[in-house]
Protein backbone atom coordinates (compact mmCIF):
# COMPACT_ATOMS: atom_id res chain seq x y z
CA UNK A 1 0.00 0.00 0.00
CA UNK A 2 2.38 2.33 0.85
CA UNK A 3 4.10 2.01 -2.35
CA UNK A 4 1.17 2.39 -4.04
CA UNK A 5 1.07 6.06 -2.40
CA UNK A 6 4.74 6.59 -3.13
CA UNK A 7 4.26 5.15 -6.87
CA UNK A 8 0.86 8.22 -6.83
CA UNK A 9 2.91 10.93 -5.72
CA UNK A 10 5.96 10.33 -8.04
CA UNK A 11 2.96 10.59 -10.99
CA UNK A 12 1.99 13.69 -9.34
CA UNK A 13 4.71 15.03 -8.71
CA UNK A 14 5.81 14.67 -12.40
CA UNK A 15 2.89 16.82 -13.30
CA UNK A 16 3.67 19.19 -10.23
CA UNK A 17 7.48 19.46 -11.33
CA UNK A 18 6.25 20.56 -14.95
CA UNK A 19 3.73 23.23 -14.26
CA UNK A 20 6.29 24.49 -11.94
CA UNK A 21 9.28 24.62 -14.29
CA UNK A 22 7.11 26.96 -16.36
CA UNK A 23 5.97 29.48 -13.71
CA UNK A 24 9.72 29.51 -12.76
CA UNK A 25 10.80 29.67 -16.53
CA UNK A 26 9.00 33.35 -16.57
CA UNK A 27 9.67 34.04 -12.61
CA UNK A 28 13.16 33.40 -12.62
CA UNK A 29 13.80 35.48 -15.70
CA UNK A 30 11.23 38.51 -15.62
CA UNK A 31 10.39 38.46 -11.96
CA UNK A 32 6.64 38.68 -12.77
CA UNK A 33 4.71 36.75 -9.85
CA UNK A 34 2.17 35.56 -13.28
CA UNK A 35 -0.78 34.64 -10.98
CA UNK A 36 -2.17 34.68 -14.88
CA UNK A 37 -0.25 31.12 -15.36
CA UNK A 38 -3.40 29.82 -13.12
CA UNK A 39 -5.29 29.97 -16.06
CA UNK A 40 -3.25 29.20 -19.15
CA UNK A 41 -3.39 25.41 -16.74
CA UNK A 42 -6.74 25.54 -17.40
CA UNK A 43 -7.31 27.12 -20.84
CA UNK A 44 -6.36 24.15 -22.42
CA UNK A 45 -8.06 21.34 -21.45
CA UNK A 46 -11.30 23.46 -22.73
CA UNK A 47 -9.82 24.27 -25.78
CA UNK A 48 -9.39 20.56 -26.27
CA UNK A 49 -12.65 20.11 -25.24
CA UNK A 50 -13.76 22.47 -27.83
CA UNK A 51 -11.99 20.69 -30.76
CA UNK A 52 -11.96 17.06 -30.00
CA UNK A 53 -15.67 17.00 -27.81
CA UNK A 54 -17.39 19.29 -29.85
CA UNK A 55 -15.85 19.18 -33.51
CA UNK A 56 -14.26 15.78 -33.62
CA UNK A 57 -10.98 16.56 -34.31
CA UNK A 58 -8.93 13.64 -32.88
CA UNK A 59 -7.42 13.72 -29.53
CA UNK A 60 -3.98 14.03 -30.75
CA UNK A 61 -4.55 16.69 -33.25
CA UNK A 62 -6.86 18.58 -31.00
CA UNK A 63 -4.33 18.66 -28.22
CA UNK A 64 -1.90 20.52 -30.44
CA UNK A 65 -3.94 23.02 -31.44
CA UNK A 66 -4.64 23.69 -27.77
CA UNK A 67 -1.36 23.73 -26.74
CA UNK A 68 -1.12 26.41 -29.43
CA UNK A 69 -3.57 28.81 -28.66
CA UNK A 70 -2.73 28.89 -25.40
CA UNK A 71 0.68 30.26 -26.24
CA UNK A 72 -1.36 32.90 -27.87
CA UNK A 73 -2.95 33.50 -24.87
CA UNK A 74 0.14 33.59 -23.01
CA UNK A 75 2.05 35.81 -25.71
CA UNK A 76 -1.24 38.31 -25.28
CA UNK A 77 -1.11 38.48 -22.07
CA UNK A 78 2.49 39.21 -22.30
CA UNK A 79 2.18 41.91 -25.25
CA UNK A 80 -0.80 43.68 -23.63
CA UNK A 81 -0.23 43.64 -19.99
CA UNK A 82 3.23 43.14 -18.82
CA UNK A 83 5.16 44.65 -21.65
CA UNK A 84 3.65 48.38 -21.33
CA UNK A 85 3.69 47.89 -17.69
CA UNK A 86 7.75 47.07 -17.58
CA UNK A 87 8.35 49.51 -20.26
CA UNK A 88 6.89 52.03 -17.24
CA UNK A 89 8.68 50.53 -15.04
CA UNK A 90 6.10 49.43 -13.01
CA UNK A 91 6.85 47.60 -9.78
CA UNK A 92 6.51 44.21 -9.02
CA UNK A 93 3.25 44.50 -7.01
CA UNK A 94 1.20 46.67 -9.88
CA UNK A 95 2.46 43.77 -12.46
CA UNK A 96 1.27 41.08 -9.89
CA UNK A 97 -2.24 42.35 -9.13
CA UNK A 98 -2.51 43.44 -12.90
CA UNK A 99 -2.17 39.72 -13.27
CA UNK A 100 -4.58 38.72 -10.47
CA UNK A 101 -7.21 41.36 -12.91
CA UNK A 102 -5.93 38.61 -15.76
CA UNK A 103 -6.84 35.79 -14.01
CA UNK A 104 -10.10 36.73 -13.32
CA UNK A 105 -10.93 38.21 -16.80
CA UNK A 106 -10.19 34.47 -18.36
CA UNK A 107 -11.73 32.37 -15.79
CA UNK A 108 -15.05 34.07 -15.68
CA UNK A 109 -15.29 34.60 -19.78
CA UNK A 110 -14.52 30.95 -19.42
CA UNK A 111 -16.98 30.10 -16.77
CA UNK A 112 -19.45 31.69 -19.17
CA UNK A 113 -19.16 30.38 -21.98
CA UNK A 114 -18.63 26.80 -21.06
CA UNK A 115 -20.54 27.40 -17.05
CA UNK A 116 -19.39 26.57 -14.18
CA UNK A 117 -19.85 22.52 -13.28
CA UNK A 118 -17.02 20.29 -13.76
CA UNK A 119 -16.75 19.10 -17.43
CA UNK A 120 -14.61 15.32 -18.50
CA UNK A 121 -13.01 15.26 -21.48
CA UNK A 122 -12.35 11.53 -21.23
CA UNK A 123 -15.75 9.44 -20.29
CA UNK A 124 -14.48 5.86 -20.30
CA UNK A 125 -12.55 4.53 -16.81
CA UNK A 126 -9.28 4.27 -17.95
CA UNK A 127 -7.11 1.03 -18.45
CA UNK A 128 -5.11 -0.20 -15.51
CA UNK A 129 -1.88 -2.17 -15.69
CA UNK A 130 -0.66 -3.85 -12.39
CA UNK A 131 2.91 -4.36 -11.27
CA UNK A 132 3.25 -6.59 -8.36
CA UNK A 133 0.58 -5.20 -5.97
CA UNK A 134 1.24 -1.34 -7.93
CA UNK A 135 -2.02 -0.49 -9.95
CA UNK A 136 -1.17 2.06 -12.54
CA UNK A 137 -3.61 3.71 -14.96
CA UNK A 138 -2.25 4.63 -18.81
CA UNK A 139 -2.95 8.09 -18.42
CA UNK A 140 -1.02 7.88 -15.16
CA UNK A 141 2.15 6.89 -16.65
CA UNK A 142 1.50 8.73 -19.64
CA UNK A 143 1.89 11.69 -17.88
CA UNK A 144 4.75 10.59 -15.56
CA UNK A 145 6.76 9.89 -19.21
CA UNK A 146 5.58 12.68 -21.04
CA UNK A 147 6.39 15.44 -18.40
CA UNK A 148 9.72 13.51 -17.71
CA UNK A 149 10.78 13.76 -21.07
CA UNK A 150 9.59 17.21 -21.35
CA UNK A 151 12.17 17.85 -17.93
CA UNK A 152 15.02 16.32 -19.58
CA UNK A 153 14.91 17.95 -22.59
CA UNK A 154 14.27 21.30 -21.09
CA UNK A 155 17.05 20.78 -18.58
CA UNK A 156 19.65 19.94 -21.34
CA UNK A 157 18.38 22.54 -23.61
CA UNK A 158 18.54 25.08 -20.82
CA UNK A 159 22.50 23.66 -20.01
CA UNK A 160 23.98 23.08 -23.68
CA UNK A 161 22.29 25.49 -26.28
CA UNK A 162 22.60 29.20 -26.80
CA UNK A 163 19.04 30.47 -25.76
CA UNK A 164 19.89 28.62 -22.42
CA UNK A 165 23.15 30.86 -21.70
CA UNK A 166 20.64 33.51 -22.70
CA UNK A 167 18.03 32.53 -20.04
CA UNK A 168 20.39 31.98 -17.02
CA UNK A 169 21.84 35.49 -18.00
CA UNK A 170 18.59 37.24 -18.03
CA UNK A 171 18.11 35.52 -14.41
CA UNK A 172 21.52 36.72 -13.06
CA UNK A 173 20.68 40.38 -14.76
CA UNK A 174 18.19 41.51 -16.91
CA UNK A 175 19.41 45.06 -17.44
CA UNK A 176 22.84 43.94 -18.09
CA UNK A 177 21.43 41.62 -20.96
CA UNK A 178 20.15 44.32 -22.58
CA UNK A 179 23.58 46.68 -22.05
CA UNK A 180 24.97 43.76 -23.88
CA UNK A 181 22.46 44.10 -26.57
CA UNK A 182 20.45 40.93 -26.26
CA UNK A 183 16.42 41.79 -27.15
CA UNK A 184 14.85 41.56 -23.64
CA UNK A 185 11.39 41.27 -25.04
CA UNK A 186 12.13 38.81 -27.96
CA UNK A 187 13.11 36.65 -25.42
CA UNK A 188 10.24 37.29 -23.29
CA UNK A 189 8.51 36.02 -26.11
CA UNK A 190 10.55 32.82 -26.29
CA UNK A 191 9.75 32.36 -22.22
CA UNK A 192 6.20 33.29 -22.26
CA UNK A 193 5.85 30.85 -25.01
CA UNK A 194 7.61 28.30 -23.21
CA UNK A 195 5.67 28.37 -19.91
CA UNK A 196 2.86 28.47 -21.73
CA UNK A 197 3.40 24.96 -23.35
CA UNK A 198 4.47 23.89 -20.39
CA UNK A 199 1.38 24.96 -18.54
CA UNK A 200 -0.74 23.74 -21.28
CA UNK A 201 0.97 20.16 -21.43
CA UNK A 202 0.32 19.87 -17.95
CA UNK A 203 -3.51 21.19 -17.68
CA UNK A 204 -4.25 18.82 -20.81
CA UNK A 205 -2.95 16.00 -19.19
CA UNK A 206 -4.55 15.81 -15.58
CA UNK A 207 -7.88 16.88 -17.12
CA UNK A 208 -7.91 14.22 -19.48
CA UNK A 209 -7.62 11.93 -16.62
CA UNK A 210 -9.94 14.11 -13.86
CA UNK A 211 -11.67 16.47 -15.81
CA UNK A 212 -11.68 20.32 -15.51
CA UNK A 213 -13.45 23.40 -13.94
CA UNK A 214 -13.09 26.98 -14.26
CA UNK A 215 -11.01 27.04 -11.52
CA UNK A 216 -8.94 24.13 -11.21
CA UNK A 217 -6.25 26.70 -12.19
CA UNK A 218 -5.36 28.08 -8.56
CA UNK A 219 -4.93 25.01 -6.44
CA UNK A 220 -1.98 23.94 -9.28
CA UNK A 221 -0.44 27.47 -9.32
CA UNK A 222 -0.71 26.93 -5.62
CA UNK A 223 1.43 23.36 -5.44
CA UNK A 224 3.40 24.82 -8.43
CA UNK A 225 4.91 27.98 -6.68
CA UNK A 226 5.26 26.10 -3.32
CA UNK A 227 7.56 23.54 -4.90
CA UNK A 228 9.25 26.24 -6.78
CA UNK A 229 9.97 27.97 -2.86
CA UNK A 230 10.66 24.52 -1.65
CA UNK A 231 13.13 24.00 -4.31
CA UNK A 232 14.79 27.29 -4.29
CA UNK A 233 14.17 30.55 -6.50
CA UNK A 234 16.49 31.05 -9.18
CA UNK A 235 17.73 27.69 -10.28
CA UNK A 236 15.63 26.22 -12.94
CA UNK A 237 16.23 22.16 -11.58
CA UNK A 238 14.78 23.72 -8.15
CA UNK A 239 11.06 23.27 -9.12
CA UNK A 240 11.67 19.74 -10.37
CA UNK A 241 12.72 18.54 -7.33
CA UNK A 242 10.44 20.36 -4.90
CA UNK A 243 7.59 19.01 -7.20
CA UNK A 244 8.32 15.59 -6.78
CA UNK A 245 8.79 16.26 -3.07
CA UNK A 246 5.49 17.84 -2.68
CA UNK A 247 4.16 15.27 -4.65
CA UNK A 248 5.15 12.29 -2.59
CA UNK A 249 4.17 13.72 0.50
CA UNK A 250 0.86 15.01 -0.41
CA UNK A 251 0.63 11.43 -1.38
CA UNK A 252 1.79 10.39 1.77
CA UNK A 253 -0.84 12.64 4.01
CA UNK A 254 -3.35 10.95 1.96
CA UNK A 255 -2.02 7.82 3.44
CA UNK A 256 -1.30 8.81 7.35
CA UNK A 257 -3.85 11.74 7.90
CA UNK A 258 -6.61 11.79 5.02
CA UNK A 259 -6.79 13.88 1.62
CA UNK A 260 -8.71 16.64 3.53
CA UNK A 261 -6.06 17.69 5.14
CA UNK A 262 -3.33 18.14 1.73
CA UNK A 263 -3.50 21.44 1.20
CA UNK A 264 -3.04 22.18 4.84
CA UNK A 265 0.69 20.07 4.98
CA UNK A 266 1.74 22.07 1.90
CA UNK A 267 1.36 24.94 3.11
CA UNK A 268 2.52 24.43 6.33
CA UNK A 269 5.89 23.20 4.69
CA UNK A 270 5.73 26.28 2.59
CA UNK A 271 5.57 28.40 5.79
CA UNK A 272 7.95 26.12 7.59
CA UNK A 273 10.65 26.80 4.59
CA UNK A 274 9.68 30.45 4.14
CA UNK A 275 10.71 31.05 8.02
CA UNK A 276 13.71 29.03 7.55
CA UNK A 277 15.23 28.74 4.72
CA UNK A 278 13.89 31.28 2.49
CA UNK A 279 15.94 30.48 -0.04
CA UNK A 280 14.73 26.60 -0.36
CA UNK A 281 16.81 23.55 -0.90
CA UNK A 282 19.08 24.64 -3.48
CA UNK A 283 19.05 28.38 -3.36
CA UNK A 284 22.22 30.38 -2.16
CA UNK A 285 21.55 32.59 0.98
CA UNK A 286 20.84 36.09 -0.07
CA UNK A 287 21.07 38.99 2.61
CA UNK A 288 18.32 40.53 1.52
CA UNK A 289 14.95 38.59 0.97
CA UNK B 1 -23.31 44.84 2.78
CA UNK B 2 -21.70 48.49 2.19
CA UNK B 3 -20.70 49.36 6.02
CA UNK B 4 -19.76 45.76 6.54
CA UNK B 5 -17.51 46.06 3.27
CA UNK B 6 -16.10 49.58 4.24
CA UNK B 7 -14.75 48.10 7.29
CA UNK B 8 -12.93 45.22 5.76
CA UNK B 9 -11.36 47.99 3.09
CA UNK B 10 -10.77 50.48 5.45
CA UNK B 11 -8.93 48.02 7.66
CA UNK B 12 -7.43 46.29 4.84
CA UNK B 13 -6.06 49.84 3.69
CA UNK B 14 -4.17 50.44 6.87
CA UNK B 15 -2.07 47.64 5.27
CA UNK B 16 -1.88 48.19 1.70
CA UNK B 17 -2.33 51.87 1.82
CA UNK B 18 -0.45 52.83 4.54
CA UNK B 19 2.58 50.30 4.90
CA UNK B 20 2.75 48.96 1.73
CA UNK B 21 1.82 45.58 2.70
CA UNK B 22 -0.08 43.62 0.18
CA UNK B 23 -2.17 40.47 2.62
CA UNK B 24 -3.91 38.05 0.56
CA UNK B 25 -4.82 36.76 4.18
CA UNK B 26 -7.42 39.31 4.76
CA UNK B 27 -10.40 36.89 4.18
CA UNK B 28 -8.77 34.11 6.45
CA UNK B 29 -9.02 37.01 9.37
CA UNK B 30 -12.81 38.24 8.12
CA UNK B 31 -13.68 34.48 8.49
CA UNK B 32 -11.91 34.16 12.00
CA UNK B 33 -14.07 37.27 13.29
CA UNK B 34 -16.94 35.08 12.19
CA UNK B 35 -16.53 32.28 14.00
CA UNK B 36 -15.03 33.75 17.04
CA UNK B 37 -18.61 35.93 17.07
CA UNK B 38 -20.41 32.62 16.42
CA UNK B 39 -18.73 31.27 19.68
CA UNK B 40 -19.07 33.98 21.55
CA UNK B 41 -22.74 34.45 21.02
CA UNK B 42 -24.39 30.83 20.99
CA UNK B 43 -21.60 29.00 23.37
CA UNK B 44 -20.75 31.60 25.44
CA UNK B 45 -24.47 33.33 25.76
CA UNK B 46 -22.57 36.80 25.40
CA UNK B 47 -24.66 40.22 24.48
CA UNK B 48 -23.30 42.15 22.02
CA UNK B 49 -20.97 44.52 23.62
CA UNK B 50 -18.75 41.93 25.64
CA UNK B 51 -18.71 39.83 21.79
CA UNK B 52 -17.28 42.88 20.15
CA UNK B 53 -14.72 43.15 22.64
CA UNK B 54 -13.52 39.26 22.48
CA UNK B 55 -13.72 39.29 18.59
CA UNK B 56 -11.75 42.27 18.79
CA UNK B 57 -9.04 40.67 21.08
CA UNK B 58 -9.60 37.33 20.04
CA UNK B 59 -9.08 38.55 16.26
CA UNK B 60 -5.80 40.72 16.87
CA UNK B 61 -4.56 37.92 18.64
CA UNK B 62 -4.77 34.76 16.17
CA UNK B 63 -3.43 37.29 13.66
CA UNK B 64 -0.63 37.72 15.60
CA UNK B 65 0.08 34.15 15.06
CA UNK B 66 0.37 35.10 11.70
CA UNK B 67 1.54 38.64 11.48
CA UNK B 68 4.51 37.37 13.04
CA UNK B 69 6.49 34.69 11.21
CA UNK B 70 5.29 36.71 7.82
CA UNK B 71 6.18 39.77 8.68
CA UNK B 72 9.38 39.03 8.71
CA UNK B 73 9.86 38.47 5.34
CA UNK B 74 9.66 41.08 2.22
CA UNK B 75 7.56 41.67 -0.92
CA UNK B 76 6.54 38.54 -2.63
CA UNK B 77 7.40 36.02 0.28
CA UNK B 78 5.45 37.87 2.40
CA UNK B 79 2.24 37.97 0.25
CA UNK B 80 2.99 34.33 -0.47
CA UNK B 81 2.74 33.50 3.23
CA UNK B 82 -0.47 35.37 3.76
CA UNK B 83 -1.48 33.25 0.93
CA UNK B 84 -0.07 30.05 2.77
CA UNK B 85 -2.10 31.29 5.82
CA UNK B 86 -5.66 32.07 4.09
CA UNK B 87 -5.89 28.66 2.70
CA UNK B 88 -4.44 26.75 5.96
CA UNK B 89 -7.11 28.56 7.47
CA UNK B 90 -9.99 27.95 5.39
CA UNK B 91 -8.85 24.02 5.28
CA UNK B 92 -8.89 24.46 9.27
CA UNK B 93 -12.28 26.14 8.74
CA UNK B 94 -13.47 23.14 6.37
CA UNK B 95 -12.54 20.43 7.85
CA UNK B 96 -12.90 20.49 11.79
CA UNK B 97 -15.61 19.27 11.54
CA UNK B 98 -16.73 18.38 14.88
CA UNK B 99 -15.86 22.40 16.05
CA UNK B 100 -16.78 24.51 13.09
CA UNK B 101 -19.40 21.83 11.72
CA UNK B 102 -17.47 22.39 8.23
CA UNK B 103 -18.89 22.66 4.82
CA UNK B 104 -22.15 22.01 6.69
CA UNK B 105 -21.90 25.70 8.37
CA UNK B 106 -23.43 27.25 11.12
CA UNK B 107 -27.44 28.34 11.01
CA UNK B 108 -29.64 29.94 13.01
CA UNK B 109 -27.20 32.48 14.81
CA UNK B 110 -29.38 34.94 16.65
CA UNK B 111 -29.28 38.53 16.16
CA UNK B 112 -27.17 40.98 18.44
CA UNK B 113 -28.54 42.08 21.98
CA UNK B 114 -27.63 45.07 23.13
CA UNK B 115 -27.74 46.39 26.71
CA UNK B 116 -29.76 43.49 28.06
CA UNK B 117 -33.43 43.39 26.12
CA UNK B 118 -32.91 45.22 23.28
CA UNK B 119 -32.88 42.80 20.02
CA UNK B 120 -31.56 44.21 16.85
CA UNK B 121 -33.31 42.59 14.23
CA UNK B 122 -34.68 43.83 10.65
CA UNK B 123 -33.35 45.71 8.04
CA UNK B 124 -33.44 49.29 9.69
CA UNK B 125 -32.05 48.46 13.15
CA UNK B 126 -29.46 46.72 11.55
CA UNK B 127 -28.19 49.37 9.26
CA UNK B 128 -27.95 51.99 12.29
CA UNK B 129 -25.93 49.63 14.20
CA UNK B 130 -23.57 48.31 11.51
CA UNK B 131 -23.32 52.04 10.40
CA UNK B 132 -22.01 53.21 14.27
CA UNK B 133 -19.50 50.45 13.69
CA UNK B 134 -18.47 51.91 10.45
CA UNK B 135 -18.72 55.20 11.54
CA UNK B 136 -16.21 54.58 14.52
CA UNK B 137 -14.05 52.31 12.23
CA UNK B 138 -13.69 55.34 9.95
CA UNK B 139 -13.36 57.82 12.26
CA UNK B 140 -10.62 55.78 14.49
CA UNK B 141 -8.88 54.75 11.35
CA UNK B 142 -8.82 58.79 10.83
CA UNK B 143 -7.37 59.89 14.32
CA UNK B 144 -4.92 56.74 13.48
CA UNK B 145 -3.36 58.55 10.08
CA UNK B 146 -2.23 61.78 12.00
CA UNK B 147 -1.31 60.24 15.07
CA UNK B 148 2.24 59.36 15.68
CA UNK B 149 1.71 56.01 15.05
CA UNK B 150 0.37 56.65 11.60
CA UNK B 151 2.71 58.93 10.25
CA UNK B 152 5.55 56.46 11.44
CA UNK B 153 3.59 54.26 9.12
CA UNK B 154 3.67 56.32 6.13
CA UNK B 155 7.56 56.61 7.11
CA UNK B 156 7.89 52.82 6.87
CA UNK B 157 5.97 52.92 3.39
CA UNK B 158 7.55 55.54 2.23
CA UNK B 159 11.12 54.68 2.75
CA UNK B 160 11.67 51.35 5.07
CA UNK B 161 15.18 52.30 4.99
CA UNK B 162 15.71 55.68 6.42
CA UNK B 163 12.74 55.40 9.03
CA UNK B 164 14.79 52.49 10.40
CA UNK B 165 17.98 54.79 10.35
CA UNK B 166 16.20 57.37 12.54
CA UNK B 167 15.40 54.97 14.99
CA UNK B 168 12.21 52.75 13.94
CA UNK B 169 11.51 49.47 14.75
CA UNK B 170 10.30 48.75 11.38
CA UNK B 171 9.22 45.14 12.15
CA UNK B 172 7.46 45.99 14.97
CA UNK B 173 5.50 48.87 13.09
CA UNK B 174 4.24 46.61 10.51
CA UNK B 175 3.13 44.06 13.12
CA UNK B 176 1.28 46.07 14.95
CA UNK B 177 -0.46 47.68 11.99
CA UNK B 178 -1.25 44.24 11.03
CA UNK B 179 -2.89 43.37 14.25
CA UNK B 180 -4.92 46.41 14.60
CA UNK B 181 -6.24 46.11 11.09
CA UNK B 182 -7.01 42.68 11.98
CA UNK B 183 -9.09 43.74 15.14
CA UNK B 184 -10.92 45.48 12.90
CA UNK B 185 -11.57 43.22 10.65
CA UNK B 186 -13.02 41.35 12.94
CA UNK B 187 -15.80 43.38 14.19
CA UNK B 188 -16.81 43.05 10.29
CA UNK B 189 -16.82 39.01 10.92
CA UNK B 190 -18.95 39.98 13.66
CA UNK B 191 -21.28 41.88 11.73
CA UNK B 192 -21.84 39.60 8.86
CA UNK B 193 -22.23 36.26 10.97
CA UNK B 194 -25.10 38.18 13.14
CA UNK B 195 -26.37 39.26 9.80
CA UNK B 196 -26.75 36.51 7.84
CA UNK B 197 -27.17 34.52 10.21
CA UNK B 198 -25.60 31.54 8.88
CA UNK B 199 -21.84 31.03 8.02
CA UNK B 200 -20.02 28.50 6.19
CA UNK B 201 -16.14 28.19 5.53
CA UNK B 202 -16.51 29.41 1.37
CA UNK B 203 -17.18 32.96 2.45
CA UNK B 204 -14.16 33.16 3.58
CA UNK B 205 -12.02 31.36 0.86
CA UNK B 206 -9.01 32.83 -1.79
CA UNK B 207 -11.57 34.38 -3.91
CA UNK B 208 -12.93 36.64 -0.94
CA UNK B 209 -9.43 37.81 0.22
CA UNK B 210 -8.77 38.10 -3.64
CA UNK B 211 -11.93 40.59 -3.60
CA UNK B 212 -11.20 42.60 -0.16
CA UNK B 213 -7.75 43.37 -1.93
CA UNK B 214 -9.51 44.18 -5.29
CA UNK B 215 -11.84 46.99 -3.56
CA UNK B 216 -9.63 48.14 -1.77
CA UNK B 217 -7.37 48.47 -4.88
CA UNK B 218 -10.24 50.38 -6.94
CA UNK B 219 -11.09 52.22 -4.21
CA UNK B 220 -7.87 53.51 -3.56
CA UNK B 221 -5.07 53.64 -0.93
CA UNK B 222 -3.66 55.96 1.48
CA UNK B 223 -6.43 58.00 2.50
CA UNK B 224 -9.88 57.26 3.96
CA UNK B 225 -11.91 58.16 0.85
CA UNK B 226 -10.72 55.77 -1.45
CA UNK B 227 -11.38 52.32 0.59
CA UNK B 228 -14.89 53.97 1.20
CA UNK B 229 -15.74 54.56 -2.48
CA UNK B 230 -14.26 50.86 -3.56
CA UNK B 231 -16.73 49.31 -1.13
CA UNK B 232 -19.91 51.39 -1.80
CA UNK B 233 -18.82 50.37 -5.78
CA UNK B 234 -17.97 46.64 -5.50
CA UNK B 235 -21.11 45.75 -3.10
CA UNK B 236 -23.48 48.51 -5.38
CA UNK B 237 -22.14 47.13 -8.94
CA UNK B 238 -23.96 43.71 -8.49
CA UNK B 239 -27.26 45.66 -7.84
CA UNK B 240 -26.73 48.05 -11.03
CA UNK B 241 -26.28 44.57 -13.58
CA UNK B 242 -29.35 43.45 -11.71
CA UNK B 243 -30.96 47.03 -12.50
CA UNK B 244 -29.85 46.30 -16.10
CA UNK B 245 -32.32 43.28 -16.15
CA UNK B 246 -28.93 40.17 -16.69
CA UNK B 247 -29.78 37.30 -15.55
CA UNK B 248 -27.91 36.39 -12.30
CA UNK B 249 -25.83 33.23 -13.85
CA UNK B 250 -24.42 35.99 -16.53
CA UNK B 251 -24.00 38.62 -14.09
CA UNK B 252 -22.24 36.83 -11.60
CA UNK B 253 -19.45 36.41 -13.76
CA UNK B 254 -19.73 38.92 -15.69
CA UNK B 255 -19.24 41.44 -12.38
CA UNK B 256 -16.42 39.37 -12.19
CA UNK B 257 -15.00 40.51 -15.47
CA UNK B 258 -15.65 44.33 -14.79
CA UNK B 259 -13.64 43.79 -12.27
CA UNK B 260 -10.94 42.39 -13.73
CA UNK B 261 -10.89 45.07 -16.23
CA UNK B 262 -10.99 47.76 -13.64
CA UNK B 263 -8.43 46.50 -11.90
CA UNK B 264 -5.71 46.22 -15.25
CA UNK B 265 -6.92 49.40 -15.90
CA UNK B 266 -6.24 51.27 -12.99
CA UNK B 267 -2.96 49.34 -12.57
CA UNK B 268 -1.76 50.76 -16.04
CA UNK B 269 -3.22 54.51 -15.63
CA UNK B 270 -3.63 55.42 -12.35
CA UNK B 271 -2.33 52.95 -9.94
CA UNK B 272 -3.36 54.96 -6.43
CA UNK B 273 -7.13 53.93 -7.34
CA UNK B 274 -10.48 55.76 -7.88
CA UNK B 275 -9.58 58.52 -5.17
CA UNK B 276 -6.71 57.29 -3.68
CA UNK B 277 -3.61 59.53 -2.76
CA UNK B 278 -1.01 56.60 -2.64
CA UNK B 279 0.14 54.62 -5.60
CA UNK B 280 1.14 51.18 -5.15
CA UNK B 281 4.47 50.37 -5.51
Amino acid sequence: MLLQFIINGIIVGSIYSLVSLGFAIVYNTTRIFHIAYAVLYMFCPYMILTFFSNLGIPIFIAFIIAILITVVLSLLMEIIIYRPLAKKNSSLNIIMISSIGIMIIVINTIALFYGNETKILNPDISETFSFGDIIITYIQLAQFVISTIILLIFLAFLKFSKFGIRTRAMRDDDILCSVFGMDIYKMRIILFTLSAIFAAIGGGLVAYDVGMDPYVGMPMLLNAVVALIIGGIGRFEAPIIGGFIIGILQSLSVWAISARWQDAVTFTLLILFLLFRPQGLLGEKKRAV
Amino acid sequence: MINIYIILTTSTNLLVGMTNLLSLGQAALYGIGAYLAVLAMMVLNLSFIPTLIFVIIGTSLLSLLIAYPSLRLRGDYFVLATLGFQLIVFTILYNWVDVTRGPYGIPGIPSPILFGDIVITGIIPYLILSSILAVGVVSLFFKLIYSPFGRALKAVRDDELSAEAIGRNVTALKIWAFVVSSGFIGISGLLYASYVSYIDPTSFNLDEAIFILSAVIIGGTGNIKGPIIGAVFVVILPELLRFVGLPDSVAANLRQIIYGLMIIILMRLRPQGLAGEYALR
